[in-house]
Formats: C-alpha cells, structure tokens, sequence
C-alpha cells in the first residue's frame, strides 16, 4: 500500500484519470484506510477553482473606455 | 448542466457576431469586444501583474485578432481564439522583462514525517467553501499572495491551466515546455495553493 507521500505525488494523475489500474488500486486502497488524505484530496481537488474565483478581475471602465476609443482609432480603413 | 447551457449561447451568439465583423460591421467587433474584455484583461493583469502592461496586452489582443479576422475560420469559439492571443503576448512580455524570482525556500508543499504520513493533517476540510457564493476578502488577498510567491514557470502553468482554462497541450506550444514538465509543475503550485489556503483557514 503506498505512504501518504507517494500518494499526495500521485493525485493530479489520479484525478485527470491517468493512473495504472494498479496504482489506482493501491491509491484507493490507500484512500479508505487514510482519512487525512480523502480531506487532502479533497481541499487539492477544491483548490483550482477557489483561487479561479479569488484571482477573477474585471476590467475598469475607465479602461474598456479607451479600448474602445482605441480600437476605433486603429481599425478604420 | 446550466454552464453548459450557457457557454452554448455565448458561442451561438459570438458566431452571429463574428460572421458579422467579418463582413466589416464594426459595431459587431465592438460588441465580441465587450463580451470578451473582462476575460482577456483579467489573465493579462494575473500574468503580468501590471495594470498597464495589462491594458496595453488587452489592446494589442484584440487589434490583432481584427486584423486576423479574416483568416479566423471558426474552428475555435471566438473567446478562446482570442484566450490564446492574450496568453501568448503576456507570456513574451514575461519573458522580455527581467522577473523578480520567488525564494525556493518559501515554495514549500505539505510536510511528511519519516514514515512518509501527513505531518500536519488539515484541520478542517475546507473544500466545500470554493462553491459559497461570497468569497472572503481576506481569503482573496491570501491567495493573491500566495500565487505571487509561486516561482515564475510554476505561476505561469497554473494561471494557464487551472484559471485560464487552456490544455496542457496549448501551454506546451506557448511555452515550448514539454507536457510532462508542465503537469509537474502545475501539481507543485497546486500544493503549494492548496497549503497557503490550508493555513489561512486554520490559522482564523
């Protein structure tokens, strides 16, 4: 069965679904047995679109002002 | 499902008004422009961190997806198309700026002990949290500065994979980096993240 550490290395894989059947295996078997690594798991799992939405930006209307007035500018024929 | 739904009739309508600007209404680009603004300024500002390099990539992405409307065939959504524009000039702006390196020290993941456990199990399991609607203003500002410690080329891959959404194969012909290289080094940030978040829920 694999320790804690050689499963954390082996969650993105598992997740995009690219693991061995027998890696998988031993990383479920490792799973049921680990409570702390089914919350690692989890909060890894969680983290990508968390920080997708603490990183979003809009941009300020000021600024989409003068993209446009750019734009306008520059694309004439 | 609802997503689906409407990333659907985002596409339908981006596809009447590219048909449109490709004919030479301008008001159409206009308004692809404005759909798609927010999207192209936000990676630009994330990767270069710079309002005004941000701005000017914002500019020069969608002048130069006007003058290439012509050839732009449709294969792509629209958004995408322009997605990739605005990734590759803010990665040569990186590239051409001298960067600030992150420490290495600092760039640490979760620790093991001896026998290769989990050290320090997480306190609580904070995953439900990324689907609450209201994000924590603090919580925010943690993970914009965790994200700026990150090293450059881990920066990079995760806003391009796990923010900008584009393949590893798209960030392989932007960088140049090989795909194996990439994943690794988007499951390092991915650590490293998932670790900043976990100490600012504990530590509160």
């Amino acid at each position: 069965m694999f320790t804690c550490k050689e499963s954390v290395e082996l969650l993105m894989s598992f997740l995009d679904g690219e693991l061995a059947p027998d890696e998988e295996q031993k990383l479920e078997e490792h799973l049921q047995a680990c409570p702390p690594c089914v919350d690692f798991l989890r909060t890894y799992r969680a983290t990508p679109s968390l920080c997708r939405r603490a990183l979003s930006r809009q941009m300020p209307q000021e600024l989409a002002d003068r993209l446009t007035d750019f734009l306008r500018q520059k694309c004439k024929k | 499902m609802a997503e689906l739904e409407t990333t659907e009739r985002i596409a339908d309508a981006d596809r009447e008004l590219l048909a449109r600007a490709q004919a030479g209404d301008m008001s159409a680009f206009e308004a692809l422009v404005e759909l798609h603004r927010d999207k192209v300024y936000g990676l630009a500002l994330r990767m270069t961190r710079s309002d005004a390099d941000a701005a000017e990539i914002t500019q020069d992405t969608f002048l130069s997806a006007y003058q290439h409307l012509k050839d732009f065939r449709g294969e792509a959504a629209f958004g995408s198309w322009v997605h990739r524009i605005a990734a590759n000039n803010a990665l040569m702006r990186l590239r051409h700026r001298s960067v600030v390196k992150a420490a290495e020290e600092e760039f640490k993941g979760p620790e093991f002990n001896e026998q290769g456990s989990l050290a320090e199990y997480p306190a609580s399991d904070w995953s439900r949290r990324a689907d609450e609607q209201a994000l924590d203003a603090e919580l925010r500002n943690a993970i914009q500065q965790a994200t700026d410690r990150l090293p450059e080329a881990y920066r990079e891959v995760f806003l391009l994979k796990d923010v900008e959404g584009l393949s590893y194969e798209q960030i392989s012909e932007i960088t140049g980096d090989s795909v194996p290289a990439i994943k690794s080094r988007l499951h390092r940030a991915r650590l490293f993240l998932r670790e900043a978040i976990d100490n600012f829920y504990n530590e509160k």
